[in-house]
């Protein structure tokens, strides 16, 4: 094998919450998010890493169960795994549950691609009574396996050597064989595939997975590449099914099931009857009928609780020097045109700083520590039948709860979900959660003004109307939802290195997108002004500002703003208005306050919100999602117009 | 032989069929759950949401709606 002319690939590969990506983390450094939820790593990670002198291109999959795709992160899987065929696959399985685990690795082997195992969590299986032999295992998969523990670091040198060597030497595993009668089906199958088929390994695997594939679509495809071949795939599924009862799909999947259990049985050792462990104690009364919502409210109370009593003071700490700064610019650079830019300049800046990131970290630490312990999961399992109240499942939950955060990642997570019903009702219903920037002008402007219950008003009436809206649009969906299947993985504790490294990983994204526009959008609202044309925009949109809503028309020039990021806004409404924050309500009073807080956290949702929607599920419902967004918010603020002013 | 809905609590039992559609049958595959697994009912959601079911066969827990639930036939087994 020649390996000079080109990087070789090396890819990871494991089933959800094997660990994988803190393996992959730990070689390629901060790049990949991990989590202890079913599918985060929803796009896969590329790194250039150089080991040992040479130079090697990783490559975290999303976590996939199996081979066959139900859902947009394992279809990104297997595409990546069949059309870019790497030259070394890195399969990481979690040592604590190998029975089920193997099952993929012994799909993997079927591709005859070198490849490693990474018998991962090895502490976890201790800790469960299972000790596995990895040279026994070794033995019967034909490839190398070793015990990792990746969360410590542990094994990974030897992870690697052993990879280099095996690819070095370009040693392919050996085949392992099933029952005599689903062997001859393969056989029969095998025998005509015509030299021309476009294959992704070898024939052996290719009239496996025709087996296994029985969808119309392919049977078509079958067809127009070779009739004989579309005969025999069918035959040989008709054969299967008669011998044994169940869908030829059934048959390969139990074959591979109990094979993988065969030698789960024959390189594990139970050794000491499990009795009910701590975790599983825990699972007990977190997951209990009851008291799992009791604690499930509390958790909540206290996630909100926490990033409001540490981001409160610290923005207050920030915003004083700030205001101070602003204040004093005028004596050195009079009010010409440079005043304009560098204050907007300022605005821009500390509006990232004082505003956004006080609320952003806090947050994203929670809800990656809910991640990592597994908890969301559970959440999900709680949350269940509520979200199908509104037409959705249990697992839609953790697309929600990311968008308290920020709604980007909250639209990318609903790959996870597997019918793209689900996925569009979910994405339309995200820019309707009250995210991190909106929950800061919930709290600047209704809770200051207002007062906190208001705040929590505004919230709960927030949390009805998603349920209200979901309930609506899901009527619009003929197909009901497929129904909640979703792994409930065993209590973790956090690495906290690990949760450092995404919330440095997501607040990078931030700065280097968001905060950009932030600072260029101040300055040119400050430049706007300075020209006046901000008032060309205000005229414009007065019949919506003044006459709908009853608010002082200097406010439409902050909805374009609104637009680039909902946070801009309360920095531009200060500007627009030309006041301080503390002397707001001598220019507008709590009322209108409150309109404008009803518009701007729902009118449209944030341009990097909608860039995200319409990569992910199309133009089409992006559009569907501005409309919905602008038509709910203008309903919503003239009802609360007429409901507190009047006419 | 019982649908999942009605088994009880706590008891082991043991998977003899699972029907559906073809898509769902291969997720609860994929995700370990097959015929003549054993498993246990663990919880049931206070409102009538969906099942936890612990799978001795293979180690895991996996939480099915009710709907996917009624399509899982057991036998009471212990």
């Amino acid at each position: 094998m020649n390996k000079k002319e080109k990087i070789p690939d090396i890819v990871f590969i494991g089933q959800p919450n094997s660990g994988k990506s803190t393996l992959f983390n730990s070689i390629a450094g901060l790049k990949a998010v991990t989590s202890n939820f079913p599918g985060t790593t929803v796009k896969h990670t590329h790194s250039k890493v150089t080991v040992k002198g040479r130079l090697f291109n990783i490559i975290d999959l999303p976590g996939t169960y199996s081979l066959n795709p139900s859902d947009e992160a394992e279809k990104v899987a297997l595409t990546h795994l069949f059309i870019e065929k790497p030259d070394l696959i890195v399969n990481v399985v979690d040592a604590s549950i190998l029975g089920r685990s193997l099952e993929m690795t012994l799909e993997l082997l079927e591709i005859e691609s070198p490849m490693v195992v990474a018998l991962n969590m090895m502490d976890l299986a201790e800790k469960k009574g299972i000790v596995v032999d990895p040279k026994k295992l070794e033995k019967i998969l034909g490839v190398p396996v070793v015990p990792t523990i990746a969360s410590h670091g542990r094994g990974i040198k030897e992870l690697l050597d052993r990879a280099f060597a095996y690819f070095d030497k370009g040693l392919k595993p050996k085949r392992l064989v099933w029952s005599k009668d689903v062997e001859d089906q393969i056989h029969y199958v095998e025998k005509v595939i015509p030299e021309e088929f476009k294959k992704v390994a070898n024939n052996r695997f290719t009239a496996i997975k025709a087996i296994e594939l029985d969808r119309p679509s392919f049977n078509r495809m079958l067809e127009e590449i070779s009739a004989p071949l579309k005969e025999r795939v069918l035959k040989a599924r008709n054969n299967l099914e008669k011998n044994h009862g169940v869908p030829a799909y059934e048959v390969i999947a139990a074959e591979r099931h109990h094979l993988a259990l065969k030698i789960f049985e024959d390189c594990c050792q139970l050794t000491r009857r499990k009795k009910a462990s701590f975790s599983e104690r825990i699972d007990d009364v977190i997951m209990h009928p009851f008291l799992g919502y009791v604690i499930l409210m509390g958790v909540f109370v206290s996630f909100f609780l926490v990033i409001f009593l540490v981001a409160s003071p610290i923005e207050e700490m920030l915003l004083g020097p700030l205001t101070g700064l602003r204040e004093a610019i005028p004596k050195y650079l009079g009010t010409g045109i440079l005043f304009y830019v560098v204050d907007g300049l300022l605005q821009g800046v500390g509006g990232g700083i004082a505003i956004v990131l006080p609320y952003f970290i806090p947050l994203l630490l929670l809800m990656s520590l809910l991640e990592d312990t597994g908890y969301l999961s559970r959440v999900g399992f709680l949350m269940d039948e509520l979200m199908h109240q509104i037409g959705l499942h249990g697992k839609s939950v953790s697309p929600f709860i990311l968008g308290f955060g920020c709604n980007v990642p909250a639209v990318v997570s609903t790959r996870i979900l597997e019918s793209r019903r689900d996925k569009i009702l979910t994405s339309l219903l995200i820019p309707f959660i009250p995210c991190s920037a909106r929950t800061t002008i919930i709290l600047a402007l209704v809770a200051f003004y207002l007062g906190p219950v208001w705040a929590i008003g505004f919230y709960f009436f927030n949390m009805i109307l998603v349920a209200f809206l979901g309930r609506v649009i899901s009527m619009f969906f003929k197909t009901p939802s497929p129904g909640l299947i979703l792994e409930i993985p065993s209590l973790k504790m956090p690495s906290f290195s690990n949760m450092i490294k995404k919330v440095y990983f997501q607040l990078k994204s931030f700065i280097g997108f968001a905060w950009p526009i932030l600072i260029a959008g101040s300055v040119v609202l400050g430049l706007l002004q300075f020209f006046h044309v901000d008032e060309t925009i205000n005229v414009i949109l007065s019949p919506v500002i003044e006459h709908a809503l009853g608010l002082p028309k200097e406010l439409g020039v902050t909805l374009v703003f609104g637009f680039l990021r909902k946070e801009l806004s309360l920095i531009m409404m200060l500007q627009a208005l030309g006041v301080n924050y503390n002397q707001l309500l001598t220019v507008i009073s709590q009322q209108q306050i409150l309109v404008f807080t009803v518009f701007l956290s729902f009118f449209i949702p944030c341009l990097s919100t909608v860039a995200i929607i319409w990569k992910e599920i199309g133009r089409k419902w992006a559009m569907v999602s501005i409309l919905l967004n602008t038509s709910v918010a203008l309903l919503l603020s003239i009802i609360t117009r007429l409901i507190f002013i009047g006419i | 032989m019982i649908s999942l809905i009605k088994s009880p609590k706590e008891k082991k039992l043991k998977i003899i069929n699972i029907s559906g559609g073809t898509g769902v049958r291969r997720r609860l595959f994929s995700l370990g759950i097959h015929k003549n697994d054993i498993i246990i009912l663990d919880s049931c959601s206070i409102f009538r949401g969906p099942v936890l079911i612990k799978n001795l066969t293979s180690d895991t827990s996996v939480a099915v709606g009710r709907g996917i639930a009624s399509k899982i036939m057991v036998d009471i087994i212990e």
